[in-house]
């Protein structure tokens, strides 16, 4: 079982280091209560154990499915198949995306329920599913990458800059951009388009599996600035 | 105050249970219509979404009663002191060794070693990534004490990586803006992201929502700037020796 023992490795890597700087902060600078103290070492303890059972889950269970629908749906020949799933998986990965439920928890809570947890979480997972749906339309059309980096971010700023913008949805909706890149998403997306990119134009490098994380922050994004101008 | 353990536990086992319906459902759809995977296959797979399951849940009740409490203290601590600027260091040195120590951002550094047949070795990205992830913080502190809007750093960050990327090789645009999300770890986006919103609520005359939210958005610039300018450095020295 090496992948568990890797797995285990690295979550510790991630987590242990900075538990221990925050400790020694802890005991010459902040000085908390000691109960404080101690439900942040639940919070690391729980929170490790939920990561290495959740990357082993997802290793064994939903990254060989992304792998193997990836490579399946290209077979049949129909474009439009594939852009239909692609949305759909990218719409699934990301409701069950760890980051984006802590994001989506922490801004019900701070508003105070204004903006509940689902409210961020369903437009955020739908921008996704149109952004993985479009990296797809990409890799296929051979659009380079930088014209759809640049139309994307220049939507993202016209909208941001509009003045029917309500200020309190900017930093949240680049927040957003920011967690759908996490344990779940980027390794499923990844499986899913190397699988669909090997299958369309195996004559190339697959580099093009490369670039589909990168428009999926832009979707997420823009989903939750409209939700801001009519919502807010 | 009494310690919570399994405090809210029933709330997050359903939420995660919603939040695995799309997924058991898509795979149930292509398993049925295409995939048509042998009863044993398809047992692995629910032996691998259940332990999904447990992990999501496991993880977020960990958010839920430790760090986001217990980061929320610190940030309203420290927002009672004299000398807040504190936390610029403090927020320095959390993103510095949550960087470092990074999985993820191993893996990117070595393929961006490769990528650049070892011009750009991958000891030198750790460090350049790092440091930049541990400005981002510092800048994200910095933003609430000061009350600078988010957008006098996403704007001209955004800006320069496009400019960048215009300039840059389609395979490092590609990398660097796949790079975003590595910055944003786990502790990131739960505990330093909780700091924040906790001292943003307690400093007079800072909203939570405008000035402690928008810390992802400015760490996950840090990565796409790194690997860009990296790869306009290389790409110079290439040009340089083939002329």
């Amino acid at each position: 079982m090496q992948t568990v023992k890797d797995t285990i490795w690295e979550v510790v890597y991630a987590i242990l280091p900075i538990t221990i700087l925050v400790l020694v902060l802890q005991y010459t600078l902040i000085w908390l209560p000691f109960e404080s103290v101690l439900q942040f070492l639940i919070g690391v303890i729980f929170v490790s154990v939920g990561l290495v059972l959740f990357l082993i889950g997802v290793h064994i269970g939903l990254l060989p499915v992304g792998e193997m629908i990836g490579s399946a749906l290209p077979k049949t020949g129909k474009v439009w198949m594939i852009l239909i799933f692609s949305f759909v998986l990218g719409f699934a990965v990301t409701v069950a995306e760890p980051d984006v439920h802590v994001l989506s928890g922490y801004v019900d809570q701070v508003s105070e329920g204004a903006i509940a947890k689902w409210t961020l979480i369903i437009p955020v997972a739908i921008g996704l599913g149109i952004f993985v749906s479009l990296s797809m339309a990409r890799i296929i059309l051979k659009i380079s990458i930088k014209w759809i980096l640049i139309a994307g971010y220049s939507i993202v700023f016209a909208l941001a800059l509009s003045p029917w913008m309500p200020a309190e949805f900017i930093p949240i909706s680049f927040d957003s951009g920011g967690v759908t890149t996490g344990p779940m998403a980027v390794p499923f997306i990844l499986a899913f388009g190397v699988g669909v990119a090997s299958v369309l134009r195996s004559d190339e490098k697959v580099a093009d599996g490369f670039g589909l994380v990168a428009l999926a922050s832009i979707g997420p994004i823009i989903a939750v600035l409209l939700l801001g101008i009519f919502y807010g | 105050m009494a310690i919570k353990i399994f405090y809210g536990f029933g709330d997050v086992l359903f939420e995660v249970s919603m939040a695995l319906i799309p997924l058991i459902l898509f795979f149930l759809f292509f398993q049925i219509f295409m995939l048509k995977l042998p009863l044993k296959r398809v047992k692995d797979i629910f032996v691998g979404i259940a332990l999904t399951f447990m992990g999501l849940a496991f993880f977020l009740q960990g958010v839920h009663v430790g760090f986001l409490p217990v980061g929320r203290e610190i940030g309203d601590l420290v927002g009672n002191w004299k000398h807040q600027w504190i936390l610029i260091p403090v927020g320095f040195l959390l993103g510095f060794v949550a960087t470092f120590a990074e999985p993820a951002v191993r893996v990117l550094n070595a393929e961006v070693d490769k990528v650049s047949s070892g011009y750009i070795p991958a000891k030198l990205m750790l460090y350049t990534l790092s440091i930049g992830v541990a400005i981002s913080i510092a800048l994200a502190m910095t933003r609430i004490i000061f009350g600078i809007p988010l957008w006098y750093i996403i704007g001209p960050g955004y800006f320069l990586a496009l400019a960048l990327a215009i300039i840059s090789t389609e395979t490092f645009t590609s990398i660097a803006f796949d790079a975003g999300g590595v910055a944003t770890g786990p502790m990131t986006v739960t505990f330093i992201l909780a700091i924040a919103l906790g001292f943003s609520d307690t400093l007079e005359g800072r909203d939570p929502m405008l000035d402690g939210f928008g810390m992802i958005a400015i760490v996950a610039l840090a990565p796409i700037l790194s690997v860009l300018i990296l790869g306009l450095l290389f790409k110079l020295n290439e040009s340089r020796s083939d002329g």
